[in-house]
C-alpha cells in the first residue's frame, strides 16, 4: 500500500450540518473532509458498486494521481492506495464486481487498477488524451468503453491491446455516461450521441442538443423499472437539460433549467453565469444533483421540477460529484476548474489550482 | 394539445404562453404577452418547458422562475422586448416560414433569432461563464466560435508549464479571448453586414464548414476556426473566422506545421484530427513554440485580395520553425500518396477562390458548384 505525501488531514468533524452561517467558505457545510486529498484539482469521483461490502471512494486529479479511500460509517475517510499515470487523469470508473478499477487519462492510455493486489496494467491506447471511461457489463460480453479527444469510442476488452470495436465520432467526445443498455455520449460542437449497447455496441441516434453552448456534462437516469429512459445534459451556460429518448410527448416532457447562477431573482443587475461541472443521480430516489463552478452543490428533482436544496458557497469551484451505491453518501470534490480562464487574461496573472479537497457528507 | 377556449373567444390571458394550442390563423391582437405574475401560481410547473418559450430567456432571474418574454414572434407584442422589435408590429413579416404547429422546433423569422443572438451575446459578455464555447440558436450554428473545454486549455498549460514555455500559452489564450471578445461584439451589436450573413448562416446550416479543430493533444495548440460561407460581415476579426468576404474558407492551422510529433496527417480536407487548409491564405505559421497564433495573426488580414493573390502561391508557408509535414514540393503537403495532378484533378493553383471554397465545403452551395474537377487531395474519402 502506498502512502500519500505529506498533506494535512483536516477531517473537520460535524456531518450533515447544513445551512450555517459561518464565515468558512472553504468547507461551509460542515462536511467531512477527506484526509490527504490529491495535490491538485480533482477531475473525477466514484463510489464502489454494491456488490463490495463497504463504501471505497476513488478520485482522479489533475496531479497525475488516482487515489483510493475507505469512507466508514461514520463519514470518516481512510486513504487506502494511490497509482500514477504519467499526465492527469480525466475520469475514473469501477468494474461491476468492485475488484477492479479503470482510469483514463491525458497521457492517451487508460489502466486497469487491480485493488486486491494494487497493480496496474495498461489496456487502452488512444491518439488522444481519453476523456471518459466505463465498464458495460452486458449479458454476453464485458468491455471498457473509452471516448477521448481523438473522436473516437473505443471499447476495449481488457486483455487484449486492440480495441474490439472503435466507433467514429463527429467531435471530441466531452462526456459520457452508461447505464446498460444505453450509453449517451456529448461531444464538442454540441454533438449528442446515444448508443444502445445490446449484442453490441452501435449508434442508435444522434440527437440535436437541447442546449445552446458547449456540452460539460452528461447522466443517464433511469424510470421506475431501471431501465435507462433518458439524460440530463448540462453546459457550461449555467443550464441543465433534461431529455427523454422515447417520451410520449416530447414537447412537454423535455425541458431545461437553468442553475448555478447568481442573482436569484434579482433582473436589474447581469447575472454570473457559471458551468455545471457535473451530474449525478441519487440511485434510489432519482433525485438528481448538480456541481457547478459557483462552488455550489445542488439538488433536483426532475419529475416535480424543483429545486430541493442548495448549499452554501464554496470558496472554489465543485468539479466533480457521486453518489455512493445506496445513496447515503454524496461526496463532491472542490477545487479549481479551470473556469476563470478568461479574465486571468485580461488582469495578467495566472492562477494555478491549488488546494483542492474531496469532501464527503452524509446525509 | 387543446385547442384553448379562451384564445377562440379572443381573451386568453396567457398569451403565447399559453399551455393550450392557438391556432395559428392570424397574427392579430389576440394574445397579449403578459408578465410573470400572471402565470406566478401556476403550481409546479416551475421550470421553463420549451414548448412554451424559445430561447430567450436567458435575462431571467432565478433557476424556477418562467420566463416572461417569450419571443415565439416578436411580433406580437410580447413582453419586454427591446423598441426595435416594435418594427415588425402585429404581423409577421415572415409569416410564410413561421409554422403553424406548437412543436419544439417552431420556426422563428430570422429576425426573432437575430434579436436573440444579440440578447445572448450581451449576456455571454456580462456573465462571465465560459467563452470558448460554441453557440447556436436553432435550426443553425453560429460560425466564428471556437469551441476548447476547459480540460483541454488547462492540459495546453500543463504541458507548457512542464515544457518550460508558458508565454505561448499565454499568447494563445489571449489571442483566443480576443477572438472571442470580438465576435461577441460584432454579434451584439448587429451591423447590416453582419446580420444579412447571420441570417443566411441559419436559414442554410448547411453550408457551414465547421471544421473546429481543437488540437488538443499535449504537444501543441493547433485552432481552427469555422467560416461560413456567408461571412460578409466578419470583418477583421481577428483570427479566426473566416473573415473573408465572399470565400469563407475554414483555414486551419495545420498542426503538422509545430514540430509536433503527432503522425497523423489526414490526408483529406476536414477528415483525420486537423483539417488542412487547402490554400495558402492562411498560412498556418507555426511559431518554433508550438503554437499556431502568433503566424496567422500576421497575414490573416482577412480581405479578399488577399485571398486571391494567394491562391496561386498556395503552398502553405512553411512556418518558420521548419514544419515537418507541410512543405513538400506540389505545396499540398497531406497528401501523401496522391500525385498532386494527374490530369483528372486540378492543382489548387488552377482554381479561384470561390471554388476551392466550394470543395472545401462540406456540401456545395447550388449554383456555385464548380465545373472544374478537384484537386486530388481535397477528396474526402
Amino acid at each position: 500500500m502506498s502512502l500519500f505525501g505529506a498533506n494535512t488531514g483536516f477531517g473537520s468533524g460535524g456531518t450533515g450540518v447544513f445551512g450555517t452561517t459561518t464565515t468558512d467558505s472553504h468547507n461551509p457545510m460542515k462536511d467531512v473532509e477527506v484526509t490527504s486529498p490529491p495535490d491538485d484539482s480533482i477531475s473525477c469521483l466514484a463510489f464502489s458498486p454494491p456488490t463490495m461490502p463497504g463504501n471505497f471512494l476513488i478520485g482522479g486529479s489533475w496531479a497525475n494521481d488516482v487515489r483510493c479511500w475507505e469512507v466508514q460509517d461514520n463519514g470518516q475517510t481512510v486513504p487506502k492506495a494511490q497509482q500514477m499515470h504519467t499526465g492527469p487523469v480525466l475520469d475514473v470508473c469501477w468494474s461491476d464486481d468492485g475488484s477492479k478499477v479503470f482510469t483514463a487519462s491525458c497521457d492517451k492510455t487508460a489502466k486497469m487498477w487491480d485493488l486486491n493486489s494494487n497493480q496496474t496494467i495498461q489496456i487502452a491506447q488512444h491518439e488522444g488524451p481519453i476523456r471518459t471511461i466505463h465498464w458495460i457489463k452486458a449479458p454476453n460480453y464485458s468491455c471498457v468503453m473509452t471516448g477521448s479527444w481523438d473522436k473516437t469510442l473505443k471499447f476495449w476488452d481488457t486483455r487484449s491491446p486492440n480495441p474490439m470495436m472503435s466507433l467514429q465520432m463527429p467531435e471530441r467526445c466531452f462526456c459520457a455516461d452508461v447505464v446498460y443498455p444505453m450509453a449517451v455520449v456529448a461531444t464538442a460542437e454540441r454533438g449528442l450521441i446515444v448508443y444502445q449497447l445490446e449484442n453490441q455496441p452501435s449508434e442508435f441516434r444522434r440527437i440535436e442538443s437541447p442546449l445552446k453552448h458547449q456540452h460539460r456534462c452528461v447522466a443517464i437516469f433511469k424510470d421506475k423499472q431501471s431501465k435507462p429512459t433518458g439524460f440530463a445534459l448540462g453546459s457550461i451556460e449555467g443550464r441543465v437539460a433534461i431529455h427523454y429518448i422515447n417520451p410520449p410527448n416530447p414537447a412537454k416532457d423535455n425541458f431545461t433549467f437553468k442553475c448555478h447562477r447568481s442573482n436569484g431573482t434579482n433582473t436589474a443587475t447581469p447575472q454570473d453565469i457559471y458551468a455545471v461541472n457535473a451530474i449525478s443521480f441519487h440511485p434510489v430516489h432519482g433525485t438528481l444533483a448538480t456541481v457547478g463552478s459557483d462552488g455550489r452543490f445542488s439538488f433536483w428533482d426532475k419529475d416535480a421540477r424543483t429545486k430541493l436544496k442548495t448549499s452554501e458557497q464554496l470558496d472554489q469551484p465543485i468539479t466533480a460529484c457521486c453518489f455512493n451505491n445506496n445513496g447515503n453518501i454524496f461526496a463532491y470534490a472542490s477545487s479549481y476548474d479551470w473556469s476563470k480562464v478568461q479574465s486571468q487574461y485580461t488582469s495578467g496573472s495566472v492562477i494555478s489550482g491549488k488546494s483542492p479537497s474531496p469532501a464527503a457528507v452524509v446525509h | 394539445m387543446t385547442v384553448c377556449n379562451f384564445f377562440l373567444q379572443g381573451r386568453c390571458r396567457y398569451g403565447e404562453k399559453c399551455w393550450n394550442e392557438h391556432p395559428r390563423d392570424e397574427r392579430g391582437g389576440d394574445y397579449r404577452g403578459t408578465q410573470q405574475p400572471s402565470r406566478g401560481g401556476y403550481g409546479n410547473r416551475v421550470w421553463i418547458n420549451p414548448s412554451q418559450r424559445t430561447g430567450g430567456d436567458y435575462v431571467q432571474p432565478s433557476s424556477f422562475s418562467r420566463d416572461g418574454d417569450n419571443d415565439w414572434s416578436r411580433g406580437g407584442g410580447g413582453a419586454d422586448v427591446k423598441s426595435s422589435d416594435f418594427s415588425f408590429s402585429g404581423q409577421n413579416r415572415f409569416s410564410a416560414l413561421a409554422s403553424h404547429s406548437h412543436s419544439d422546433k417552431d420556426v422563428q423569422s430570422p429576425t426573432d433569432d437575430v434579436d436573440t443572438i444579440q440578447k445572448d451575446m450581451e449576456i455571454w459578455q456580462t456573465s462571465g461563464q465560459w467563452p470558448f464555447s460554441c453557440y447556436s440558436v436553432l435550426p443553425g450554428k453560429l460560425s466564428g466560435f471556437v469551441e476548447v473545454s476547459p480540460e483541454e486549455l488547462r492540459l495546453e498549460y500543463y504541458t507548457g508549464r512542464a515544457s518550460g514555455d508558458l508565454q505561448a500559452y499565454m499568447n494563445s489564450v489571449q489571442q483566443l479571448a480576443d477572438q472571442w471578445r470580438s465576435r461577441v461584439q460584432e454579434l451584439r451589436t448587429m451591423s447590416s453586414s453582419t446580420r444579412i450573413s447571420v441570417i443566411s448562416e441559419l436559414n442554410d446550416p448547411s453550408s457551414q464548414t465547421s471544421t473546429h479543430e481543437f488540437g488538443s493533444s499535449a504537444s501543441g495548440f493547433g485552432t481552427t476556426s469555422s467560416s461560413s460561407s456567408s461571412s460578409s460581415g466578419f470583418g477583421a476579426g481577428g483570427f479566426g473566422p473566416g473573415s473573408q468576404s465572399s470565400s469563407g474558407f475554414s483555414f486551419a492551422p495545420s498542426k503538422t506545421g509545430f514540430g509536433a510529433t503527432n503522425t497523423q496527417h489526414a490526408s483529406g480536407f476536414g477528415s483525420g484530427a486537423f483539417a488542412q487548409p487547402p490554400s495558402g491564405f492562411s498560412a498556418p505559421a507555426a511559431s518554433a513554440a508550438s503554437f499556431s497564433f502568433a503566424g496567422p495573426a500576421a497575414d490573416n488580414k482577412s480581405s479578399a485580395a488577399a485571398a486571391s493573390s494567394s491562391v496561386s502561391a498556395f503552398s502553405f508557408k512553411p512556418p518558420p520553425g521548419g514544419s515537418s509535414g507541410p512543405a513538400d514540393g506540389g505545396g499540398f503537403g497531406q497528401s501523401s500518396t496522391r500525385a498532386a495532378d494527374t490530369g483528372l484533378f486540378s492543382a489548387h493553383s488552377d482554381l479561384t477562390a470561390e471554388e476551392l471554397k466550394e470543395f472545401t465545403a462540406k456540401r456545395f452551395t447550388l449554383g456555385q458548384i464548380p465545373l472544374k474537377p478537384p484537386p486530388a487531395d481535397l477528396l474526402v474519402v
